[in-house]
């Protein structure tokens, strides 16, 4: 890097002339413009126009564009529960996942040497060991008649199984937090990999505790990955609408589940649509707090 | 209770142990616990969730290896993945390379685009597509299975191989050119065979992805299931033993793949 690469980077820029190079860029983003315009672009454009279109039952929708999904999704106390819920669920299971993980990235990342690489092999396990799997796993350990529950009744603490356990909004939110913990580790030693050890020693040198280090040093260096590990896990948690299903219960309903029935059988897709781009707004203006919240690095 | 903990506080730094490092250890207790039990639980004997376990035996899975749905589900999805893998390998070299290596004007622009299905809830990508391949009247099976896992792995692959190839010595290419190789010789002579370990392990992580992924294709599925969805129709109405076995096999094959890719792991994070 450096000066070395500057100068090469000149001389090639020299050798191939920029529309030389433009063109062989634009060849070979062709595959990948085709990929992603069908396979994304158009999908989510025909599915905004969808929200404006009106459902006429079974399945079937009119042409004409209006504003009523909106005004139903955004009037019906019932879409606001799940909403309210939802972003809820979504906004303590993402900080709670940024808490817990953050310990972990450290240790991996400052206090391990041989073993680093040990531990980040676990985590990779635990990440792919399978979504469904994780949730179902979660289901038997917390369920009505899951190892919990059974291990009370024997011990004879409880005469009848504690329903609360699962189907409940805690439920929720233990196995959203665990299944968001992995990612969030990974991306958070991500960002700590350009941090320099020794400004965490430098900073103990002069007097600051360790705890005082890490919050004055290694939290706002690390700020790109905690801002990315907020976004990502607000994102897929308040998404999810296969965890409330599972364990979820009565209260602990997230407006995924709404939105993806109205897509099942003979639901009212622009509905669907209507709340599902509703949703991604409020993932936008999150988005945007967040990201003012990593300019706010220097304090 | 407080001197108490102090008293252990003391004796676990005597002997180099922090409260750092029983953090961690319960951290990790967390996140293996639920595995335990699933792996445990498929081998016991009886069908009840209840310790200790009476009996072992493998019954749980003589039945998951004699069910045609199971097995089903493994060959889809194993297909689905190799060819999503194959794809994504294919069309995400491609672009990474002429993102980081062409300079262009708009080359930010093309990267967010590649980015952007990351940043949604797979359910919007789902029903994006369910609505997408109604309106063109395509029928639903493993093909639009696929279609869904491409988009949805590309931005990881992106990631993962663009990691790799900004700390790749672009002086190599440079000597090529003086030597007189034209752009296309030289990204089979040089390039490729450079970045071709890069590939192959952010494809693996594009395999593990799509082996697992369910969010998506829950919308996109037609007659025949993958695994994630057989377990998805086992699991849901009640909890299933088999399900534990079917279970174990799933994180059974992911700790290979991820093992299979672990010098990767460690060199992208050094």
């Amino acid at each position: 890097m450096g000066i070395g690469q500057g100068v090469l980077t000149a001389t090639r820029r020299q050798q191939t002339p920029a529309p030389a190079r433009r063109r062989w860029a634009l060849l070979l983003l062709l595959p990948l413009g085709v990929a992603i315009s069908l396979g994304f672009v158009v999908p989510l454009a025909l599915l905004f126009v969808k929200s404006f279109e009106t459902s006429l039952g079974y399945g079937q929708v009119s042409g004409h564009l209006t504003f009523s999904s909106y005004v139903t999704a955004l009037t019906s106390p019932l879409y606001r529960t799940v909403a309210v819920n939802a972003f809820e669920i979504g906004g303590i299971g993402t900080v709670l996942t940024l808490v817990l993980s953050f310990p972990l990235a450290y240790f991996i990342r400052f206090r391990l040497r041989r073993g680093q690489h040990t531990v980040l092999l676990l985590i990779m396990i635990s990440l792919f060991a399978g979504y469904i799997v994780k949730i179902y796993a979660w289901a038997t350990i917390l369920g009505t008649y899951g190892v919990i529950n059974t291990a009370l009744q024997d011990i004879g603490l409880i005469r009848h199984p504690l329903s609360v356990l699962l189907f409940s909004k805690i439920a929720v939110l233990i196995v959203v937090t665990y299944l968001s913990i992995p990612v969030s580790t990974l991306i958070l030693v991500g960002a700590m990999q350009n941090v320099d050890r020794s400004l965490l020693e430098n900073a103990r040198d002069l007097g600051a505790g360790g705890l005082r280090a890490v919050t004055s040093v290694l939290v706002p260096l690390s700020m790109t990955g905690i801002v990315a590990s907020l976004a990502y896990g607000f994102v897929v948690i308040s998404g999810d609408y296969i965890t409330p299903q599972l364990v979820g219960g009565t209260t602990g309903q997230m407006i995924g589940v709404p939105i993806s029935d109205q897509f099942l059988s003979v639901g009212d897709q622009p509905l669907g649509s209507a709340l599902s781009f509703l949703m991604l707004a409020v993932f936008v203006i999150v988005y945007l707090v967040l990201t003012r919240l990593e300019r706010f690095k220097g304090v | 209770m407080r001197t108490v903990l102090r008293r252990l506080r003391r004796r676990l730094r005597r002997r180099g142990i922090g409260l750092l490092h029983v953090y961690v250890g319960l951290l990790l207790l967390f996140l293996f616990l639920p595995l335990a039990v699933l792996v445990l639980f498929s081998f016991s004997a009886s069908g009840q969730l209840r310790f200790p376990i009476t009996g072992l035996a493998l019954r749980w899975y003589q039945e998951v290896f004699s069910s045609s749905a199971v097995i089903d589900g493994i060959l889809a999805s194993l297909g689905v993945a190799a060819v999503t893998g194959a794809v994504v390998a294919t069309v995400g070299t491609l672009a990474a390379v002429a993102v980081n290596r062409y300079r262009f004007r708009g080359s930010a622009v093309v990267a967010g685009m590649i980015l952007a299905p990351a940043a949604l809830p797979g359910l919007v990508i789902g029903i994006a597509l369910l609505n997408f391949f109604g309106d063109i009247h395509l029928t639903l099976s493993l093909l639009t299975v696929m279609i869904g896992h491409v988009i949805y792995t590309l931005p990881y692959f992106y990631l993962v191989l663009s990691a790799r190839l900004r700390r790749f010595d672009p002086m190599l290419e440079e000597v090529a050119t003086d030597m007189g190789a034209g752009p296309l010789q030289r990204f089979r002579r040089v390039t490729a065979p450079l970045i071709a370990p890069a590939i192959v392990a952010s494809a693996f992580v594009v395999l593990a992805l799509s082996w697992d992924e369910f969010q998506i294709t829950f919308f996109t599925i037609g007659d025949q299931s993958t695994l994630p969805l057989v377990i998805w129709s086992r699991a849901r109405l009640s909890i299933d033993p088999s399900v534990n076995a079917i279970g174990t096999l799933m994180v059974a094959g992911s700790l290979l793949v991820v093992i299979f890719t672990r010098r990767f792991i460690a060199e992208s994070y050094s």
